[in-house]
């Protein structure tokens, strides 16, 4: 469970996940309850919480580990309403969108990205420090909800 | 035996005049992740237009939208899900749902495995089975999105459900069915009376097995988007005779079924099984059985 742990850190932030309830099936990792430990068998295809997968040593997070996240204290930053539609659209964020900084504002760290409704719609990377007055992209679209589409086609 | 003229008259033998209706699209909130009030808010201030639907508690038909409603950050969220009026039926007609252990028998791709989610408020557990191992990956998606949390999958014929060795309290078979014509403008000119007779044997291995791996005295939920009697009410004759269920009766949209059908006299409690003809909402057919204690 290293590797989630370590995820969750780039975030500055602290999930406490009981192992005992975390399934690996093939490169996805899930965290199940009590009740479906109890029914489940080896064979499953996707069971209870999807927190993500690894691909070549990577950790990939689910949408459900980024909003565990996002109910910690961490880095977060809440953007407006058409920031929303641009980042769920794939695009970065830039400085104009942003409202309000929780966390980090160092270039490099990672971020989760709210809605004004406090909601978690993916995270990406900090591109230069936020106090700096600068033009073009702030934050790199990492990872966003609008993949749920994407994965369709 | 197949065609337009031909399916059409056994409709209007059964009572039911045909029309070419092109129901609106219907949504339903998913109230785990959020209040009516504000996802209704929240999507009128993007200009979508609402309208309630009398008979559902969570469903709402779009009278208007300036874009797709499945590409809105609410519904990647998992606020709401896109889902056919008479499709919302269903599980709506278990009487209590929360703990339970419940099978979703043909789940992919997945709105209704969510309902029961959201219906259960993730709690007791829902096993979900689909024969197509490609049909997974959209309920996952599904399950994933509306953050169920209750749920395990399998790739896993219905027919062969008790090989989980589990007994259920509720039981969903909204099995694979011929479709009808509304959600399909070539239903008439792809189906001929064979293709509904082979989905409906199929449909009778389904309750079958259903009623093996049900405990006494609990539900099963069966519903098909077909308007054929072979899928709908003969195969709920079928039941009744061999598989020791009974018909229950249940308040919700749509017609009583038929208790005789192209002259052959069904048992009464058909009558308690609802029938949609296309019009507000696509073609349904919804029932809910009880398996009878003394049942072997």
């Amino acid at each position: 469970m290293k590797l989630i742990k370590d995820f969750v850190r780039q975030f500055d932030a602290n999930i406490s996940l009981d192992e005992s309830l975390i399934v690996k099936k093939e490169n996805r990792y899930f965290l199940i309850n009590k009740k479906l430990k109890k029914l489940i068998t080896k064979d499953f295809f996707y069971v209870g919480i999807y927190l993500g997968k690894t691909r070549n040593g990577k950790f990939f997070p689910s949408f459900n580990l980024l909003s565990m996240i996002a109910e910690k204290e961490a880095n977060k930053i809440n953007v407006d309403k058409k920031t929303v539609w641009l980042f769920i659209c794939g695009r970065d964020i830039f400085k104009q969108g942003i409202i309000k900084v929780m966390g980090s504002k160092r270039k490099g760290d990672h971020t989760l990205i709210l809605n004004q409704h406090r909601e978690c719609l993916g995270f990406g990377r900090i591109l230069h420090n936020l106090d700096e007055e600068r033009g073009g992209a702030a934050v790199k679209n990492i990872s966003d909800v609008g993949d749920f589409l994407r994965r369709e086609k | 035996m197949s065609g337009k003229e031909f399916f059409v008259s056994r409709y209007e033998e059964m009572g039911w005049k045909y029309e070419n209706v092109k129901p609106k699209q219907a949504l339903r909130i998913n109230t785990i992740n959020t209040k009516e009030d504000d996802i209704i808010k929240r999507l009128k201030s993007l200009g979508i237009k609402l309208e309630k639907i009398s008979f559902l508690q969570n469903g709402y038909r779009v009278c208007k939208s300036e874009f797709s409603v499945g590409a809105t950050s609410e519904y990647l969220l998992g606020l709401y899900s896109i889902q056919e009026a008479a499709a919302q039926i269903p599980a709506t007609l278990f009487t209590e749902l929360k703990d339970k252990t419940v099978l979703d028998a043909c789940a992919a791709p997945g709105g209704k495995t969510v309902q029961l989610a959201d219906l259960m408020q993730n709690t007791g557990a829902i096993i979900a089975l689909d024969v197509k191992r490609q049909r997974l990956t959209a309920l996952s998606n599904q399950l994933e999105r509306c953050r169920a949390k209750n749920t395990i999958v399998y790739h896993m014929d219905a027919r062969q459900a008790s090989r989980l060795k589990i007994k259920f309290d509720r039981i969903l078979l909204d099995v694979p069915c011929s479709g009808n014509f509304v959600t399909d403008e070539h239903w008439f000119s792809r189906r001929t009376v064979k293709d509904v007779e082979r989905n409906a044997k199929l449909q009778r291995e389904v309750l079958t097995e259903a009623a093996k791996v049900l405990k006494d005295d609990e539900e099963i939920v069966y519903s098909t988007c077909s308007l054929e009697p072979e899928e709908n009410e003969l195969n709920i004759e079928w039941a009744i005779k061999n598989l020791n269920l009974q018909v229950e009766k249940i308040d919700c949209y749509g017609e009583k079924a038929s208790t005789n059908i192209f002259g052959k006299q069904l048992d009464s409690s058909i009558e308690n099984c609802r029938r949609i003809w296309p019009g507000q909402t696509q073609g349904f057919f919804v029932c809910k059985l009880k398996k009878r204690a003394d049942a072997p």
